[in-house]
């Protein structure tokens, strides 16, 4: 057999496959997809699968270990026949909305707070970051044990200084003191995330628009009202967005504080979709429970990232 | 002989290797080895883990076969299995209280064999146990021990005051009266908890009522005897008890009573031994007597846990094997029910009279069972997945929760019916 000399000479041209791949890296648009691949891969296997999965189940009389049919929105409308879903509706919004307003307050006072020459500033600014650095399952059960019953410190203070009558309020088993509970330790656990992003905000503002406004006569009062929260705003949407979604989407704190209880007044989202959709099986119906906030929170997403880039540009 | 290169070799022997690695479905070392995994619940009795640990490490010794234990709280019991039997994966054996053998019925391995077994040995399963282990005649677990309530009060107490022991409900609202005036009040949960639901159903059944009827089917929970279990509940919660109740967990009423508070709490004997295990002053005081009775006889809660197999483990003759080895044999199933220290007693009828229950008198009250019906949550309804259901969802403590709380007994009642009315009709 003959072989033509074109034909070794183009084999001889031919580049190895070490210097082709080397010359496909070099090109942008095959190397920016492959270094974005790996977290897009996560992105889909431990984001987007589960959330399907999750709308799917919602649509469906799924039960655990059994095999589940369609049944479009039956889910959704039978939830509102339960009282149990309808007081945790209700409870999320309370919850939500106040522990969120308390946070955005406190956060607030407590950056310009930080935002001052302080003795031990930095230690100050470590310490403040505790709560939100502790598991909360663990943080949780300490207050578990300071609201309890039987051993409450809350309640031994207030005996012990006179400012409360004996037996002190029952934290974890009157509907209100529940509530009030489990909102003031979502505070506690969330107040280091607004103080320290706000706070990170207030260093950014430049001292001369201070000093500006300063020579114009303008007081603190002014200064924070005119100078310090609308280039603040920002920051502020942004905080405020993460925390409602975080707020919202709350298990850790009820589970270990109340179980939901008393008479499911404190009852989430999370909470009660775990009770159905786990310990009872009804996987479905607790699917759908836990997304039955979920088109209202991509609105709230969408009007808070239009607003910041409102603010941006 | 034709000659073989390396490369050629490499390649055939690799690409043969990992057909029958595919073949078969199983990695090369799994396939070796023998071991199983089990998730077991954190027991009461903390002695009895520490006892199954040590016989886990004999069982490998003599069989060679590894085990691997793992335990979970008990309220998380119901997540860890739903994700296990969601993702077909987990451990090989697991421990199941009371109905999840009914709630899991698909997926566990049928053990009636291993049960016949241990009848033919200890005679019958105990009938709280055969009823929520056997779904539809399969033993989908087997039963392993169960443990009963039972009144634990303050013997010290009730001597300085001159108090008879309750016979029944009513008495236990005259003398819990003068418990309450001496700063020891009863203590009876009333929250959404477990506990709340085994006191609650011995309550419930003493005045005649029910939540569902034998049919498994009829909602019964609204009628005039729960009515009576309503008021007495009321009546109980505004003379005897303490609003704190309302926010116990299933361990409160042990605490309560262990601390020096309760003069008198509904629960199994874990109270005392607790107490008597950790030396508390309190443990001298603990006694225990026959649980109230009502005009429609006397009834206690009874809880029985078994051990079950996943359909979908690889290992089920190791997982059997180990049943076996705990349960089969009389000196090593006493050792295990020893370590327990009566918390948790035989479920075979000829292993009743056990000795265990006679290592301290303070546990002759559970000897004392004469005229006692002992049941599972949502008697006399056959268990079934409905009944867990309606067990889970906590209707019953907050169908009391709301009548002591200020909801009239008509409404209280009405939201009940409703709320299980939703369960059997989903």
């Amino acid at each position: 057999m003959a072989i033509s000399t074109v034909d070794i000479a183009a084999a001889a041209r031919r580049p190895s496959l070490r210097t082709r791949i080397g010359e496909l890296l070099d090109r942008e648009e095959w190397l920016g997809p492959i270094f974005v691949s790996p977290a897009l891969i996560l992105l889909l296997l431990l984001v987007a699968y589960p959330f399907c999965m999750a709308l799917y189940f919602s649509v469906s009389n799924a039960f655990i270990g059994r095999p589940s049919h369609f049944i479009g929105l039956r889910n959704f409308i039978n939830l509102w026949q339960s009282d149990a879903f309808r007081q945790t509706f209700q409870n999320a919004f309370v919850f939500c909305g106040a522990a969120v307003g308390a946070k955005l307050v406190m956060g607030i006072s407590l950056a310009l707070l930080l935002n001052q020459q302080l003795w031990f500033k930095r230690l100050i600014r470590g310490a403040v970051l505790l709560p939100w650095v502790i598991p909360t399952a663990l943080s949780t059960l300490g207050w578990w044990w300071m609201f309890n019953s039987l051993y409450s410190v809350v309640n031994w203070t207030g005996l012990a200084l006179g400012i409360m009558d004996p037996p002190g309020p029952n934290w974890l088993g009157q509907k209100y003191y529940a509530m009030a509970a489990v909102i003031i330790v979502n505070i506690w656990r969330g107040l280091p995330f607004f103080a320290i992003t706000i706070l990170a905000g207030l260093v950014a503002i430049p001292k001369e628009l201070y000093e500006a406004a300063e020579a114009d006569g303008a007081g603190p009062i002014a200064r924070f009202w005119y100078v310090t929260l609308p280039l603040l705003k920002g920051v502020l949407a942004i905080v405020v967005l993460f925390s409602t979604i975080f707020t919202f989407s709350e298990f850790n704190i009820v589970f270990v504080l109340t179980h939901g209880g008393p008479i499911n007044s404190t009852h989430l989202f999370a909470t009660l979709a775990r009770q159905v959709g786990l310990e009872t099986g009804r996987i479905g119906e607790g699917a759908a429970i836990s997304l039955y906030l979920f088109p209202v929170l991509m609105l709230v997403v969408w009007a808070q990232l239009r607003f910041v880039r409102k603010q941006a540009y | 002989m034709a000659s073989i290169t390396r490369r050629r070799f490499l390649t055939t022997t690799t690409g043969t290797g990992l057909a029958g690695i595919f073949a078969a479905g199983i990695p090369p070392a799994r396939g070796q080895q023998r071991e199983i995994s089990y998730l077991c619940w954190n027991n009461f009795a903390p002695l009895m883990d520490k006892k199954l640990d040590e016989i886990a490490l004999r069982f490998t010794k003599d069989t060679g076969i590894k085990i691997k234990i793992d335990h979970i709280a008990a309220p998380q019991q119901a997540a860890k299995y739903a994700s296990e039997v969601q993702s077909q994966s987990g451990h090989d054996l697991v421990e199941m209280r009371m109905h999840f053998p009914w709630l899991y019925e698909g997926q566990l391995v049928d053990l009636s064999d291993i049960v016949g077994e241990l009848e033919k040995k200890y005679g019958k399963v105990l009938s709280s146990a055969a009823e929520t282990a056997q779904v539809r005649g399969v033993w989908r677990a087997v039963p392993q021990y169960h443990g009963m309530f039972v009144a634990t009060y303050r013997e010290d107490l009730f001597k300085k005051a001159g108090l008879k022991i309750p016979d029944t409900w009513e008495d236990l609202y005259t003398v819990g009266k003068e418990l309450k005036k001496m700063g020891h009040p009863v203590g009876i949960p009333i929250s959404q908890n477990y506990d709340t639901i085994s006191t609650g159903g011995p309550v419930l059944w003493s005045f005649g009522g029910l939540e569902v009827d034998k049919d498994g089917k009829t909602v019964k929970i609204n009628s005039p005897q729960t009515a009576e279990m309503i008021e007495w509940y009321r009546k109980m919660f505004r003379d005897c008890m303490e609003p704190e109740v309302l926010s116990w967990d299933d361990a409160s009423n042990n605490q309560s009573i262990q601390q020096g508070k309760a003069g008198w709490i509904h629960n199994p004997v874990s109270a005392y031994i607790v107490a008597k295990t950790m030396k508390l002053p309190t443990a001298d005081t603990i006694n225990h007597h026959k649980t109230p009775g009502g005009p429609k006889g006397r009834h206690e809660t009874d809880v029985p846990r078994h051990i079950g197999i996943w359909r979908f483990s690889k290992h089920i003759a190791p997982a059997k094997e180990f049943i076996r080895y705990l349960l089969g044999t009389r000196e090593r199933y006493d050792e295990y029910i020893m370590s327990a220290d009566a918390f948790n007693l035989p479920v075979y009828e000829n292993l009743q009279n056990h000795p265990v229950l006679k290592t301290d008198p303070k546990y002759a009250a559970l000897l004392d069972t004469k005229g006692v019906q002992y049941h599972c949550y949502g008697w006399p309804a056959p268990p079934s997945d409905k009944v867990q259901l309606i067990t889970n969802s906590f209707i019953m403590p907050n169908m009391i929760a709301k009548a002591v709380t200020g909801t009239s007994t008509k409404d209280a009642l009405a939201w009940a019916e409703n709320e299980m009315k939703k369960v059997m009709a989903g």
